[in-house]
């Protein structure tokens, strides 16, 4: 655990979960293991892990080979890559997610622009199909 | 904060199921939101999420920055990103038409002939204030939170106002809600 009132800048790496309550500037590779980031945690880093939970702030770009938390408190400002990202209610994040679960059998694609642009054919810029709904 | 869901008729339309190798890029400029994200855990997805909300309101002082300063460093947008879908929610409905030019332009490099965009725009200028935050619940289904305190700089746009600041987009589809609330789908001409 790194304590609240430890300032580390530099490199973190190991092989066993950690808990960082205190100040981190570096890079943070924790491999097949677990980094929490406690509420007072204040993480200006790259981090790599098995999983990352987030309750404090990180500013970086955050790997997480299982998953990735952002729980209520957390705020982030960076590059998510996990196959799993959570964020609970009240979390805050900035930045791009890359998701990818791997075994999805659906996706989403682009639309096709010939598709798209099938319109009225009088004023198609000026007059979009328009619906009506009552609810 | 309450919220409730609300059905829509075009979301749909953007999140249309294809090929499922296909990876696609989404930029959405309101709050990331737990059930959004949990929408697209389903998907080959790559999302950007820059709440503009949270910068309200945008002014341009004399010496300082522009809109498009302004803009590209609220987004720090990767050069080489190219969005597939962008959704704008109400965020229109709090920029003057000198700043949706300009989060236009700087939009513009990161878009695609195809591009899909969803945002809403009011049926006239009466319309009561919005801002609400939106989520994405199912395909055909929002979720929209609700503000404790109303955003500043509100001015809803009709549908002839924003098509007018929109010149290279494609109206194709627009929805009429019954609070005078306008969902509006559209597309990148390129």
């Amino acid at each position: 655990m790194i304590g609240t009132s430890i300032y580390i800048k530099g490199t973190v790496t190991g092989e066993e979960d950690l808990v960082i309550q205190g100040k981190v500037d570096g890079t943070i590779d924790l491999g097949d293991f677990e980094v929490s980031v406690g509420e007072s945690g204040k993480v200006t880093a790259d981090i790599t892990a098995r999983v990352v939970r987030i309750d404090g702030e990180v500013a970086g770009d955050v790997t997480g080979s299982e998953k990735v938390v952002i729980a209520k408190s957390g705020r982030v400002r960076g590059n998510i890559i996990a196959p799993r990202v959570t964020l609970e209610d009240g979390a805050i994040f900035k930045g791009s997610i890359d998701m990818d679960p791997g075994d999805t059998r659906q996706g989403l694609a682009p639309v096709r622009t010939e598709k798209a642009g099938a319109t009225p054919a009088s004023n198609p810029a000026k007059n979009p199909e328009m619906d009506l709904k009552s609810g | 904060m309450s919220s409730v869901t609300q059905p829509s008729q075009l979301l749909s339309s953007i999140l249309q199921p294809l090929d499922p190798e296909e990876r696609v890029t989404i930029l959405d400029l309101g709050a990331a939101l737990p059930e959004t994200l949990a929408f697209y855990s389903e998907f080959r997805v790559k999302l950007y999420f820059a709440d503009l909300f949270v910068d309200l309101p945008l002014t341009v002082a004399e010496e300082g920055p522009g809109y498009r300063e302004q803009f590209a460093a609220l987004l720090q947008l990767p050069a080489d990103v190219r969005f597939d879908v962008c959704l704008f929610w109400d965020l229109f409905n709090f920029l003057d038409d000198a700043a949706i030019r300009a989060l236009l332009e700087v939009l513009q490099p990161h878009l695609h002939p195809g591009t899909r965009v969803h945002a809403f725009g009011a049926r006239n200028r009466k319309l009561r204030a919005g801002g609400e935050r939106y989520g994405i619940c199912a395909r055909d289904t929002l979720s929209v939170r609700y503000r404790t305190q109303a955003l500043p700089g509100y001015r809803p746009l009709p549908q002839s106002t924003l098509q007018d600041l929109m010149t290279d987009f494609q109206f194709d589809r627009s929805v009429l809600l019954a609070d005078g609330r306008l969902e509006l789908l559209m597309h990148f001409r390129g």
